[in-house]
Order: structure tokens, then C-alpha cells, then sequence
């Protein structure tokens, strides 16, 4: 048993008081939340150690409904008293709002203790063995005259979560992860630019030692010279290919969100309405996965429902959305355990877990040799943004390399893509062969005030039509 | 004892030459909700951040956890890591120089007792207003939020300092659909008051915007005049001067402004100016998160650039007076130079002017991704949600899908044209509507 499952143990009891007490006080459904945190975030920048930031969370949410409404409270405060004065907050939230009628949908009574199996723990390793390997990653970087700032992280976290429900549930996930972030700002003839890449995995302190982080930010570094030595595209809409990465982060943000149960419920997404509706051609098949090999660990939501594997897209043709137990309540669909909270302050909401184009049969020769003029999304870069409302997406994406007949031509920097996502999904003509999956622990995908870590990608693909901004 | 001091003590009782204690309790009320409302929630946090420094070696430490033993055992931990970490040669102190502004209006004490049930009420009458504004409407993901945070800081310099501030954000959105056409809508307020937010407002306005974007769509590339709305610039505003004029980019040679100081870098209608004292403002507060009194900074004035924003260490290094301006990010403990209500001062047109003298243009209603803007190249990038074109002083065809892009440096120059007098807030950056001589626009 680990350390986190023997502290759980200790306010397993009193949880089980909370969920009798709520039920005397009048709540026809109550479930809780436990959650106890730790990192360890390192920051060196320019040959530096900056900050060791080591953090421990650990609290509960208590979810009520009364008479149909959805009351939340939650607490650091693990004392009898500090949870019986949530749970009133709780009840006294629900009771605030009118009912809503059927509040969530049915579910599955699970009973599992999952934990991700790991070999070293992090946490066991000591400080100036983490510190070491992120100075060492960022002295590395330092290859030439025109590298001018470098930042690397280091981070390591464990999560365990134990949910438990009036109905019965009672399932607990501990999961492991670590990774490192590398960014280098190069200048050359005057122009400055900066280029990061990560690599996380859920696993243990090993990943950490399998890898060669020295070469890992070289190479980053040489890319943020070679960008910054190099030219903007102008500003147009061309053919594009994109690589696993920056199609993930696309169909993440851009195409995911709006398959969200609860965008779609509620009218907002333009994803509403249109299942059955071929959206793309043949060759584009989309997945929400909850475990996968690279991706982020999570067997079950945080509403203790089981994550199997979700066909969103089959073929082209729009199949189904993504539900936590309001959402799916609302559709009077099956849950897709995809209930998911921040951390034990917030209360689920459908969230993604791993989402995924798979693979078709291209190889990469064959995506760009017919491309007279186009460019090739070959890096993730800073992120973006969509619309769900609107269909309107924008990334900004890392170094790229401009296709000319048919083949990889010179670097351009800056590249920003946008577009209208149910537009630019008509025009994917063709996928590739390869496949890959990221996850981050260095950050999450924000929604509705909640951050959610998430695991994304797939094969390369070639987009007939996107609009490219230059910044 | 207050829980800041205790762990100060404790820290420089396990050897720490220097402490410093920053405990945050705050209370949330969230509202969800879309046609109805999904749920109602109270969350207390509650967090410490401790900073020690053995001489010249610096370690962190941060737990949600908030009572003795737990304390007891980070300082320890804290005081364990700074023992292995290597010099940092730039340390010199903690902040030496406490005290408060005479900073007013962040704290709304209405909010203390303010009601579930009052709470319930606004937010459903912001939703009815919506409801029944028009049959081709629905509504989205809509939220409250009122949060009441109390944050006490102590070093070993000086006994603890305490302040309490409020915020009040709302959020409401809407989708229109009609013959096979849709669009959506959303519109926020964040303030520090409760009776700052007008709900009504906010609701007419989604309303409004999902309606009159129905038909809107691409326009080719082109270069043309540009109007941005007063609660669109201020993000573009933010994303790209805020870090340049942050010291520590200074100091680190990512800033494009580091050698800039005195000289002129917009033209002389500019005038920007960070103020942790404007009443009411976002971030308004009387110290900044190291306890150091805030003021009011001039950054830009009459276009020639004046100050660079400061925390105690970045101030050190550069052997100035700090700005007061240490910010701590929750997820990252170290403070950094970051600015309280950052001000891009109005001028004297209204937007209705603004318009009406533009003959032909685009104005630009909301936008997403101008985060995406280089501030170290200065290239601005943001692409359109929602625009008009303007047409002899008129707002037509609705706009949406096509991305702005230019020099943000040159635009400071030469390119705005005019400065309305709208000033209005988008979070912590504030900014009237402005119009640009000219920008690209990436469009069919």
C-alpha cells in the first residue's frame, strides 16, 4: 500500500460518515471527492538553478443533489468538523437553486484501487539529483553565441484521487508523472526567437533516466537558430501538413471541445445537431481513449465511471460527443467517463482524456509530394485557441518548412494558423501512416475555470485549405 | 500567532538567514449553469508559500495545508532543499521596505453577506434576459463568480501585513441559429464590487452579439484601417508590452525595450501607466505580494518610454527602489515583476466618432488568440470572432475567421490613429477603442 492509500484510509471512515449524514439531511444523491497532491517543479534558467518549488494539495469536494439540484462545497480541513461544515455548505448551495429535474444521469456501480505502475518513485529521488539533470539540460543548450536566454524544467507529480458515491462507488486512481520542458530564445541578424518543446510521461522517475536530456535541448536549440535565421511566411491560405503534435493540439482544442456533452447540449457547439453528418472524408477517424501508451493515465473519471475507448468520428461521419453524468443525463445517453475535476475544489465536468486521429495508410513522401507551394507544420509551438460557438480556431505553431514541388524547402518562423473548423476537417485529403501521443505535465487545457491534464496527437496528415497568419 | 510569522520563526530557528511567509484563505461562490443552472459551489482554499534563503541560496515550499505540523514540516523541507541549492550570486535581500499605499476600493464588504439566494436571483434574471430577448437564441456555458481572499505576508524584516480583497466575475453566453446559419456570443464583467456588474448589460450584449453575426463570414486578405474596440485592445495591449516591460526580461536580454529607456517609442498621444491605486481597479491593492507598498508608474508618457516594472530582487540587481509590483503566480511560488491595472490612458473621441470618420475599414468586435502576438518580435497576431466592415462611417457586413496581423512597435509609432475615450477593462488591462491607420488581415 502506498503512502497516499494509507492516508486515505484514514478519512475513508469519516467519508463514509459524510455520505450517511448528507443523506439525513435530505440529499437524494451525495458523492465525495479526496485528493491528496504532490510536485516538485525545478526551474534553472541561463546556467541557473531559479526556483525548486516543491507543492502537496490534499483536501475534498462534496457533490449533494437536492430535490434535483447540484449543490458543491469543499474544504482543506479534514477534521469532522471541517468536513460536516462543508457538507452544509453543500446542501445549502443545492437547496439555493430550483430543481432542474433529472440532475444525473444513471451509472455503473464501480469498486476499483487502480495504480499506476512505476519503478522509481520520484519523490524518492533526492534534490540535488533532480536539480543536477536540469542544470546539466540547460548548460547543453548552450551552443552558440546566438542562443540568448534558455529555461528548463523539471517536474514531478503524483495525483491520487479517491471518489466514493451514496450509490455505492468507491474508486481510487494514484498516478505518476514527470517530464521536462525546454525553451531557447536565439537571436540572429537582429530577430529573436524562441522555441520549446516538452516530454512527459505517466510513469515513474526512470523516464526521466531513460532518456538523454543534454541532446534533447541542443536540439532545440539549433531549431530556435534556424528559426530565427529564417523568414515569416506571407500571410494567405495554402496547403499544409501537419505533423502529430500540431494535429492533436488542433483536433484537441479545435474539433474536441465542441464534442463536449455539454457544449453540445446546450446548443453552443457546431457540433450540435449533426450526428450522423458526414463532417470529413473516409480517411479521418477520431477517438477519446482514457488509457494509451504516452498519453495520460485515466482508467476512470472523477464520478467513478469507467474510461474505455470513445468513437467520436468513424470514418468521417460524426458518431457521438463526450459525457460526464450531467451531460449524459441531459441526452439520455450512455456515460463515456469523461467526468472529470481539476482537483478536489472543482466539480466534473466533461473534459477530454487522450483524443486522437488514427492512423491511416500515407507515407510521408507521398503527403507532401504533390504540394507545389505549402508549408509543413513540423513543431507544436505556443498554443491556442478556439471558438466553439463560432468554429473558429488559431494556433501558433513552432519552426516550419515550406514545401516546393513536393519537397522540404527552407525554414519559415512565426507561423500562426486559423480557420473555421468544420471548413478545414472537409478539406484533410489524406492521413498518414505514423502515430503519437503527447502528454504534459507542464501545464493543461483550460476550460470553464478548471485546468485538466490531457494526452493528444496522431499520424501526420495533409490539410488542402488552412489559413496561415504571420506574427 | 499569525500562521505567516509562525513560519518565519520557525524557518530562521532551523538556521534560515532569511524567511518570508505568504498565507492565502480565500472563499469562492460559483455559479454554472446554462438554461438552468447546473450547479451552485463554495470552495475555501486556503495555501502558504514560504521562501528561505540560507545567504545566498534559495529554496521553496508550498502546501495547501494550513495547520502547525504541516507548517512545521515544509519550513523544514524548505530550509533542507536551500542547503543543497547553488548560490544564486544576484541575491542580495528580501524586501526590506513594508507598508501599504493609501490604495483603496478592493474590498467589497457587501460580498460577506451576500446571500445564496440573492445570488441565485442575478444570475436567473441575467438568463431570462436572454430567454426572452429572441426565439432564434440559446445560451451557453454561463458562470459567477465571486471570490473573497484575504492574504497576509510576513519576513523576517518585518511583522506580518494583511489585506482582504473582492472580485465579481460574470460571464454569459449565447448561440443564435436560423436557417441553417449560427453564431454565438460572449460577453463578460469582472470587477472588484458587487454592484459594479450589470447584469442586464452583459445579458442584452450576448444577446446582441450572437444576433448580429449570424451572416458572418471570411473576407479576402487585405490591408486596410483597423477599429478595435475598448475591450479588445487591452488584451493585445497585455500580450504584447506587458513583458517587455517587465525587469527581469530586461535584465535577461529578452526585452526589445532594454536599451529603450527615455527614448521615444510610441508617438506623443500615448501615454500608459500601471497604477496599483486606481479605486476600484482589478488589481488594485495597498502592497504587492512581497509587502511592499504599491504606487502609481509611469511607463509611456507622451511616448517616450519612462519605467520598467520591479520586484524587490530584480530591483536589486538593477540597484533601483522596487515599483512594488512582485506578483505571485499560485502555480509558480517565485514572485515576478507583473502589473496591477495597466492603463493605456483615453483620449477624447467617442467610438461613435471613431466610426463615423472612418470611411472604409474594419472594426473589430472580439477576437481570440492575440495571446499568440510576439512581444519579443512585436508581431501582433489575433484572429476575428466577430467584425464589421465599416463603410463611410458605417458598420456593415458582419466579419468573422480572418486574422490581424502587424507590427505592434510601428503601430506605437505611427499607426493609431485615434484614441477613444471608452476606457473599460478586459481583467487586469484596461484600454478605450482605438483606431489603427492600417493592418494585414489573413482572410480567403
Amino acid at each position: 500500500m502506498s503512502e497516499f492509500q494509507r492516508e486515505a484510509q484514514v478519512v475513508k471512515s469519516e467519508l463514509e460518515k459524510i455520505l450517511d449524514r448528507a443523506d439525513k439531511l435530505g440529499a437524494s444523491y451525495s458523492d465525495v471527492n479526496y485528493q491528496r497532491y504532490d510536485s516538485e517543479f525545478i526551474r534553472v534558467e541561463n546556467r541557473a538553478l531559479k526556483s525548486y518549488s516543491p507543492s502537496r494539495l490534499s483536501g475534498v469536494g462534496i457533490r449533494v443533489v437536492v430535490k434535483g439540484a447540484v449543490g458543491f462545497a469543499s474544504t482543506s480541513d479534514l477534521s469532522r468538523k471541517g468536513l460536516e461544515t462543508t457538507l452544509d455548505n453543500a446542501i445549502k448551495s443545492a437547496k439555493s437553486l430550483k430543481s432542474r429535474g433529472k440532475a444525473l444521469s444513471e451509472s455503473k456501480i464501480n469498486r476499483a484501487d487502480v495504480k499506476l505502475s512505476i519503478k522509481v518513485d520520484p519523490f524518492d529521488i533526492s534534490p540535488e539529483e533532480k536539480v543536477s539533470i536540469t542544470l546539466d539540460a540547460n548548460k547543453a543548450s548552450w551552443i552558440s553565441d546566438e542562443v540568448k536566454n534558455t529555461q528548463t524544467y523539471l517536474g514531478c507529480e503524483k495525483d491520487y484521487r479517491l471518489f466514493r458515491s451514496s450509490e455505492g462507488a468507491d474508486v481510487s486512481v494514484e498516478k505518476t508523472a514527470v517530464g521536462l520542458v525546454h525553451t531557447t530564445a536565439a537571436r540572429v541578424n537582429g530577430v529573436m526567437e524562441g522555441f520549446r518543446d516538452s516530454e512527459s510521461m505517466c510513469a515513474g522517475f526512470e523516464f526521466i533516466k531513460s532518456r538523454d536530456w543534454n541532446s534533447f535541448s541542443e536540439e532545440i536549440s539549433e531549431l530556435a537558430i534556424e528559426a530565427a535565421g529564417s523568414k515569416t511566411p506571407p500571410p494567405g491560405t495554402y496547403p499544409v501538413v501537419v505533423n502529430p503534435v500540431v494535429i492533436g493540439l488542433v483536433l484537441h482544442e479545435a474539433f474536441g471541445h465542441a464534442s463536449e456533452g455539454d457544449f453540445v447540449y446546450t446548443g453552443q457547439s457546431v457540433l450540435h445537431n449533426k450526428l450522423g453528418v458526414q463532417l470529413a472524408g473516409e480517411s479521418v477517424t477520431i477517438i477519446d481513449e482514457g488509457v494509451i501508451e504516452g498519453g495520460y493515465f485515466l482508467p476512470y473519471d472523477d464520478e467513478g465511471t469507467k474510461k474505455g475507448k470513445t468513437v467520436i468520428v468513424e470514418e468521417g461521419i460524426l458518431k457521438g460527443y463526450i459525457h460526464d453524468r450531467n451531460s449524459s443525463g441531459q441526452f439520455g445517453v450512455e456515460l463515456t467517463g469523461n467526468g472529470r475535476a481539476q482537483d478536489f475544489e472543482n466539480v466534473p465536468i466533461v473534459r477530454q482524456t487522450n483524443y486522437y486521429m488514427q492512423p491511416r495508410d500515407y507515407k510521408f513522401e507521398e503527403l507532401i509530394e504533390d504540394i507545389d507551394y505549402g508549408i509543413y507544420l513540423r513543431k507544436g509551438g505556443s498554443g491556442g485557441q478556439v471558438n466553439v460557438g463560432m468554429g473558429t480556431f488559431t494556433f501558433g505553431i513552432g519552426p516550419s518548412k515550406v514545401i516546393r514541388k513536393g519537397e522540404l524547402a527552407e525554414t519559415v518562423r512565426g507561423v500562426v494558423i486559423s480557420g473555421l473548423i468544420l471548413e478545414t476537417l472537409k478539406t484533410i485529403d489524406a492521413v498518414g501512416r505514423d502515430f503519437e501521443i503527447r502528454t504534459t505535465v507542464f501545464g493543461g487545457c483550460g476550460k470553464k475555470g478548471q485546468f485538466a491534464r490531457t494526452g493528444m496527437g496522431g499520424p501526420h496528415i495533409r490539410v488542402r485549405e488552412m489559413t496561415v497568419g504571420g506574427r | 500567532m499569525e500562521l505567516a510569522e509562525l513560519a518565519v520563526r520557525k524557518a530562521l530557528s532551523l538556521g534560515a538567514s532569511e524567511a518570508e511567509a505568504y498565507v492565502r484563505r480565500a472563499k469562492t461562490i460559483r455559479v454554472e449553469g446554462a438554461e438552468e443552472i447546473e450547479h451552485l459551489k463554495t470552495v475555501k482554499s486556503s495555501g502558504i508559500g514560504l521562501r528561505v534563503a540560507l545567504g545566498k541560496r534559495i529554496a521553496m515550499y508550498s502546501t495547501s495545508i494550513l495547520d502547525e505540523g504541516e507548517i512545521e514540516e515544509a519550513v523544514a523541507r524548505a530550509v533542507k532543499i536551500a542547503k543543497v541549492s547553488p548560490e544564486d550570486p544576484h541575491w542580495k535581500h528580501m524586501n526590506r521596505n513594508f507598508g501599504k499605499s493609501p490604495a483603496e476600493g478592493y474590498y467589497d464588504k457587501t460580498l460577506e453577506t451576500l446571500d445564496y439566494q440573492e445570488i441565485v436571483e442575478k444570475f436567473v434574471s441575467a438568463i431570462n434576459i436572454v430567454k426572452d430577448y429572441d426565439k432564434r437564441l440559446s445560451l451557453g456555458s454561463n458562470s459567477l463568480d465571486i471570490g473573497i481572499g484575504n492574504i497576509s505576508i510576513a519576513n523576517s524584516y518585518n511583522e506580518s501585513c494583511e489585506r482582504k480583497e473582492t472580485q465579481v466575475a460574470l460571464l454569459i453566453s449565447t448561440k443564435a441559429r436560423e436557417a441553417g446559419m449560427e453564431s454565438s456570443g460572449n460577453v463578460s464583467q469582472q470587477k472588484r464590487f458587487w454592484e459594479e456588474i450589470d447584469f442586464e448589460e452583459t445579458a442584452v450584449g450576448a444577446a446582441e452579439r450572437s444576433l448580429k453575426f449570424l451572416k458572418a463570414k471570411p473576407i479576402p486578405s487585405g490591408k486596410m484601417p483597423v477599429i478595435i474596440r475598448n475591450k479588445v485592445f487591452p488584451s493585445i495591449l497585455g500580450a504584447l508590452l506587458v513583458g517587455p516591460i517587465n525587469a527581469d526580461w530586461v535584465q535577461k536580454g529578452r526585452s526589445p525595450l532594454a536599451d529603450k529607456l527615455g527614448a521615444q517609442i510610441a508617438s506623443e498621444d500615448i501615454n500608459i501607466v500601471d497604477d496599483g491605486l486606481m479605486h476600484g481597479g482589478l488589481r488594485t491593492r495597498p502592497f504587492d505580494d512581497e509587502g511592499h507598498p504599491t504606487q502609481i508608474t509611469p511607463i509611456v508618457e507622451e511616448g517616450v518610454l519612462k519605467n520598467f516594472l520591479y520586484d524587490t530582487y530584480t530591483a536589486l540587481k538593477d540597484d533601483v527602489e522596487s515599483t512594488g509590483n512582485a506578483s505571485r503566480n499560485y502555480s509558480q511560488m517565485t514572485p515576478q515583476p507583473s502589473p496591477h491595472n495597466f492603463i493605456l490612458k483615453p483620449g477624447e473621441a467617442t467610438a461613435e466618432d471613431i466610426i463615423q470618420e472612418t470611411r472604409q475599414g474594419i472594426y473589430i468586435v472580439d477576437t481570440i488568440g492575440e495571446w499568440l502576438s510576439d512581444p519579443i518580435s512585436g508581431n501582433l497576431n489575433a484572429t476575428v470572432t466577430h467584425g464589421n466592415l465599416v463603410k463611410n462611417g458605417e458598420l456593415t457586413d458582419p466579419i468573422k475567421g480572418v486574422v490581424l496581423s502587424g507590427s505592434f512597435y510601428e503601430l506605437l509609432k505611427d499607426g493609431i490613429e485615434l484614441i477613444g475615450n471608452d476606457l473599460i477593462n478586459a481583467g487586469q488591462y484596461y484600454s478605450p477603442t482605438v483606431k489603427l491607420t492600417q493592418l494585414t488581415i489573413a482572410g480567403k
